[in-house]
């Protein structure tokens, strides 16, 4: 009850101090959502007419009055209305939330499945030219720039092989069921290796290293000097390492999430990331404060589930905490 | 997994189904608009008004012109002072939801903008200037419409630019803005079919049209940001039309494929530097004009858009635009601005920067928008040709929401900016009263406080004058304002940027321009035969002597005939968002944001790209090998 307690209580002052951030930051960068709403153009509009027009927003007054009414909106799970789109924002990002899931999901599966392999490949027989080799590889690719990632691979296999759909994530219109499916999948196929490149640097080299550091393990000298195969004793040596693999893996996550806004813009892809951008540049506060809001928790619950996945995979965690 | 990738890759793209005699065309939109509802203000795209407008009609088409073809209304006629139009509507008008369009619509709609609707794009027209008075329907197809002050120019502003709303669907609404996601009825030749908020559109043909059936059968719109992939959409075929403007860099790319063509279309847009004029050292209308002297702005046409576009006027108004000045021009002369400067008393101070008898430098922030490449360029040029001058300028990048902070009158006195760059678009420059609109001084009409804020009280009373006036003084009278403005430069017009748009032509080769408003308008998509002659009206009010016998001349734009006036439009520096229609626009910044406003630069980008692909692919393929050559020494521990 206690260790539970603890727990919570620091997931709450963690929560709370990014709904205080979340509502913050937009709130420093010059200029607001008038600039949107009353452009200066329409004429200088009065103050009151001002008022009027951001209370429909709930942006009214000054600002501790605004994180009040903030807090107590947040409270009945209303995230208030975007400027942008006069939609709910809940309306808003629950249209897009499902494509940002499908495409940073995607890609942290792959990544994670493609950086083990080759984490394990190479950490497995450290320095020798396999090593060496993969090891260039997934450092150059991750030292390009996801945009410049995403766009080779539109222009080569979009536009000059025309193998895929250049951008979207579905097409309009109606499809039947297949065809639907084909067509998502077909579409995901080019952002989704590109997210996926982006996010195999940091996991290989966590495999590579946790690898590294296994077969430096007294067991693995052991079992081999009691005769085990090579690909016994590897397995064994897998499975240790893939502990802190989870860990990094599971953070990729809520980086991917942030890393998918270029990816989303290059492929027109309507995720989170790319309405986070675009709220930026309206300054639409409580799109803003919605998406933020969401990306911390996503964090924060991947961090969560992180803790709590630890002791299930490795056994010497679950008994220290034990002693709590 | 590969395999599952080559199938994937194989598999033709999920098509709308079609049959072979519709005409579907997809176009790429460059930002998202909402759900077109009028009285929201645009949000985003220089082209909104020409998209509401493939939905809804206006009395007369176009704001562009003093001559409009009659639309919705055949024709109106002026009384002795001009404050009130007698107009009348064509008959067999019907709303996408079959009610008929009756003088109740007009009447209501222009009623509605005044009492519920606001200002705004549209809305400015009839609150601010003119300002409307009341409505009083005659019969089914007349009605009469009075206004405040006299309105000589009611066919183009506001007949030729206020949308008719139905009166059936918005009496009652009490607040028209909060609805962003329905679908618009209006009479136009396209009915909305389906909106996916910021995602796509779904257009289809209205097929009874009162002008003719649409050429095109369904339009397709997708919203695709980024201005690398509207073109690689373009080239692949996934895309028929982009209303991006192709940028300078593209043209040749898009010139050498065969299944694309380049269609020029006229816009009425500029991109202008304008000053702060309540600042202490550019209070001085010697120094800006010292400073418009040193632009040389057939540099900056050259550098930016390669040449393609006109050099900007003194006089300000567009070459094209009803009201031009006879001469414009822009006088260029570095030494005589210098010893303008000099005999002023303007002497230089330590670094070369002047500094004015009061002690004043001459060093300014050059605000320009950082989603916008050119205009970032432009300020880089603006800054080079200046420091000749001896005046400092430092050119300052940010986005539009920024920039429209600092243009707003702060709490403590005038806006903080020093010069800004922006665009104007067509809306700005067609509206015959823009001049009174962005440079009346402020406080007593206009919105000049968030432009210059110039102040000139000559210049005011002649643009006064000229708002009741007729026509002809109309004209003598801007004349007269725009002399004064060459003299003084309270804003240089830096260049009218020409208009390109990328299409194909098996899709849909009927894209024409429509002065003042590019390609992408109704007319475009509408038949270009002559229609038969209307039943004659049955009206107790004489035939407007303006009445011209409607159809025909429209159809005026062939296709292709568009040789266009001289400026041609610039590409959107994408997503400009300045562009200061009257209304919105600014919005355009704000939401511009929406506009993305992604570089231009797509035929660089390929060279770029051969090269990573090469580099990267040497040191994938040269890792990959080294690792498969080593596969043999299996077994050995290495530690």
């Amino acid at each position: 009850m206690n260790r539970f307690a603890k727990i919570a209580g620091q997931y709450s002052l963690v929560i709370f101090a990014a709904i205080v951030l979340n509502f913050a930051l937009p709130r420093l960068a010059p200029g607001g959502p008038i600039e949107y709403l009353a452009p200066p153009a329409d004429g200088l509009v009065s103050e009151a007419d001002r008022e009027a027009i951001l209370e429909r927003f709930d942006l009214g007054g000054s600002t501790g009055q605004q994180f009040v009414t903030y807090l107590g909106n947040l409270a009945q799970g209303d995230l208030g209305t975007s400027i942008r789109d006069g939609r709910s924002v809940t309306d808003v990002i629950g249209h897009r939330i499902g494509w940002s899931i499908l495409l940073v999901g995607t890609a942290v599966v792959l990544s994670t499945v493609l950086g083990v392999a080759l984490g394990f490949a190479s950490g497995w027989r450290r320095g020798s030219r396999r090593d060496i080799g993969i090891l260039t590889a997934v450092l150059a690719v991750d030292a390009l720039p996801a945009f410049f990632v995403g766009l080779m691979l539109l222009l080569i296999f979009s536009v000059q092989l025309g193998w895929f759909p250049v951008y979207g994530a579905v097409t309009p219109g109606d499809l039947g069921a297949w065809e639907w499916i084909f067509d998502v999948l077909q579409r995901l196929v080019l952002p989704g290796i590109t997210l996926t490149l982006v996010g195999l640097g940091s996991v290989f080299v966590v495999a590579r290293s946790a690898m590294i550091s296994e077969t430096g393990e007294d067991y693995v000298f052991m079992a081999r000097a009691k005769g085990l195969d090579e690909r016994r004793v590897r397995r064994h040596a897998r499975r240790n390492a893939l502990l802190p693999v989870s860990t990094v893996s599971l953070l990729g996550f809520s980086t991917l999430v942030g890393a998918a806004t270029v990816v989303e813009t290059v492929f027109s892809y309507p995720g989170l990331g790319s309405l986070g951008f675009e709220a930026v540049r309206a300054r639409d506060y409580p799109l803003l404060q919605g998406v933020f809001l969401l990306f911390a928790l996503l964090s924060i619950a991947v961090n969560l589930l992180n803790d709590l996945l630890y002791p299930m995979l490795d056994p010497r965690v679950r008994k220290v905490g034990q002693h709590d | 997994m590969l395999a599952l990738l080559m199938i994937l890759a194989l598999m033709p793209s999920a098509a709308v189904a079609q049959d072979d005699e519709e005409v579907v065309v997809r176009i790429g939109l460059h930002a998202a608009e909402k759900n077109l509802n009028p009285f929201i203000s645009p949000t985003a795209l220089p082209i909104t008004h020409d998209f509401t407008m493939l939905v809804y009609d206006t009395l007369f088409w176009s704001q562009a012109t003093l001559d409009p073809e009659p639309w919705l209304a055949t024709g109106a006629e002026p009384s002795d002072d001009f404050r009130t139009w007698t107009v009348s509507l064509r008959e067999g008008v019907t709303w996408h939801d079959g009610m008929p369009f009756t003088a109740e619509d007009v009447a209501f709609t222009y009623q509605y903008f005044t009492d519920v609707g606001g200002p705004g794009r549209y809305g400015h027209h009839v609150t601010d200037h003119p300002k409307f008075a009341s409505a009083n329907v005659i019969d089914d197809l007349t009605v009469e419409l009075s206004f405040v002050d006299p309105v000589s120019t009611f066919m183009m502003l506001p007949g030729g630019d206020v949308p008719i709303v139905a009166k059936h669907i918005w009496e009652g609404v009490e607040d028209p803005l909060a609805d962003a996601t329905s679908l618009q009825i209006g009479t136009g030749p396209y009915r909305m079919v389906d909106y996916d908020p910021n995602t796509s559109y779904r257009l289809e043909a209205n097929e009874d049209y009162f002008k003719g059936k649409p050429l095109v059968d369904t339009l397709i719109m997708p919203v695709i940001r980024d201005a690398q992939a509207a073109f690689a959409g373009l080239q692949t075929g996934e895309l028929d039309f982009v209303t991006r403007n192709v940028p300078a860099p593209l043209i040749a790319q898009i010139e050498a494929n065969d299944e694309l063509a380049l269609a020029e279309g006229s816009r009425m847009q500029s991109m202008y530097l304008m000053f702060n004029t309540r600042k202490p050292a550019l209070r001085d209308p010697l120094v800006r004009k010292a400073m418009s002297m040193a632009l040389d702005v057939q540099m900056i046409v050259d550098i930016v858009e390669g040449g393609l576009g006109v050099p900007g006027n003194d006089t300000w108004t567009h070459p094209e635009s009803e009201f031009a000045h006879p001469t414009g021009g822009h006088e260029f002369d570095v030494d005589a601005a210098n010893a303008m400067l000099d005999d002023a008393g303007y002497s230089a101070g330590d670094g070369g920067t002047r500094v004015s008898a009061d002690g004043v430098p001459l060093e300014f922030t050059l605000l320009v928008n950082a989603t916008a490449p050119p205009q970032i360029r432009a300020g880089e040029l603006v800054a080079e040709q200046l420091e000749l001058l001896g005046v400092d300028i430092t050119v300052e990048p940010l986005d539009p929401p920024a920039i429209g902070a600092m243009r707003r009158p702060s709490p403590d006195g005038p806006p903080t900016n020093d010069m800004f760059i922006a665009v104007f678009e067509s809306h700005a420059h067609a509206d015959p009263e823009h001049l009174y609109f962005f440079f009346h001084t402020p406080g007593s009409g206009g919105v000049g406080v968030v432009f210059s804020g110039y102040s000139n009280p000559e210049f005011d009373a002649l643009l006064e004058e000229g708002l009741s006036a007729t026509i002809e003084d109309k004209a003598a009278l801007i004349e007269q304002a725009q002399d004064i403005f060459a003299e003084e430069q309270p804003a240089v017009t830096l260049y009218y940027p020409n208009g390109r748009w990328a299409y194909r032509p098996a899709a849909f080769d009927g894209w024409a321009s429509d002065p003042g408003h590019g390609v992408f308008t109704k007319r475009s998509l509408l038949p270009t035969a002559a229609e038969p002659e209307p039943e004659p009206e049955p009206t107790e009010v004489p035939e407007p002597a303006a009445a011209e016998e409607p159809e025909d001349e429209a159809e005026a734009e062939e296709p292709a005939a568009e040789p266009t006036e001289a400026p041609e439009v610039e590409p959107e520096p994408a997503d400009d968002a300045e562009q200061e229609t009257d209304a919105d626009d600014e919005q355009e910044s704000a939401s511009a944001g929406a506009v993305e406003s992604d570089s231009d630069s797509g035929g660089g980008l390929s060279g770029l790209a051969v090269g990573g692909i090469v580099v990267a692919a040497a040191a994938v393929l040269g890792g990959g090998a080294m690792a498969a050559r080593s596969r043999r020494r299996e077994g050995t521990v290495e530690d």
